[in-house]
């Protein structure tokens, strides 16, 4: 039987920096570099920078 | 003070058929004998166990003891003669318990509205009567954990770590727009080394 194929995108955690918990959920193709924007976060009311959280911490 | 009568005249309907049915000289708390607590050997004990060191053995054995001489109850006065409408008495021949003539919602009303009044000393000793609650109060203390002195209540955790957390994010926001700028630097993270975990 053939190998069950992956998916092209998938679904990745950018988490706050401002380490309020706060998080979005984005997609992103696979091969893609990590995300990491400015983006609002509400509980400190103020633009933060949001990372990609990766397994272990590394980047691609 | 008025002379009876006129003070009688103004009480409410309800209050007065009380009174006649039940005459203070005979029921009300005032001529009820004063309680008088039991002589003891031992002083009685000051500092109470605290309740956060539970003792397992003890474990079950919240139920106060019913023979242990409480000044509230105490005020609880009921005589054979007169038995006291607040109250259930035990019918010795039979061995059954005879509710009181006023359950508590009527006794309730009344004792307010004798409050309210100011003739609340003419009514029997009952468990709704502010004397017998200031004394039950007393004797019980306020029983609201961690109010106690050397008391602490465990917690919620998101209430214990509280404080750890909100310091975290102060920092984290105080090094953000340098944490900003080098991510720009880098080309919008393009060359960030440091991803959070998930």
């Amino acid at each position: 039987m053939a190998k069950k194929s992956k998916s092209r995108t998938i679904a990745v955690r950018l988490i706050s920096m401002a380490m309020t918990g706060y998080y979005r959920t984005m997609i992103r193709p696979r091969v893609h570099r990590p995300l990491s924007m400015l983006k609002y976060d509400p509980v400190v009311k103020k633009k933060v920078l949001f990372l990609e959280a990766t397994k272990g911490g590394k980047a691609k | 003070m008025s002379s009876p009568s006129s003070l009688v005249g103004s009480l409410p309907i309800r209050l007065r058929n009380f009174l006649a049915r039940y005459p203070p000289q005979i029921y009300s708390a005032a001529v009820a004998p004063r309680p008088t607590p039991p002589e003891t050997d031992a002083p009685a004990e000051t500092t109470l166990p605290s309740p956060y060191t539970p003792n397992r053995d003890a474990k079950g054995t919240h139920k106060p003891d019913p023979t242990v001489y409480s000044p509230s109850m105490a005020l609880l006065y009921n005589s054979k003669e007169a038995p006291n409408p607040f109250l259930p008495r035990k019918d010795n021949r039979t061995g059954k318990w005879i509710p009181p003539r006023f359950g508590l919602r009527q006794q309730a009303d009344l004792v307010k509205l004798a409050a309210k009044y100011k003739v609340e000393e003419l009514l029997p000793p009952g468990r709704k009567s502010n004397e017998f609650k200031a004394t039950r109060l007393a004797e019980r203390g306020l029983r609201i954990k961690g109010t106690g002195i050397g008391q602490k209540v465990k917690g919620h955790k998101w209430e214990r770590t509280m404080e750890s957390r909100l310091e975290e994010r102060r920092k984290a926001m105080t090094e953000m727009p340098e944490m900003i700028r080098l991510w720009r630097q880098r080309g919008h993270g393009r060359g960030w080394k440091q991803w959070p975990k998930r």
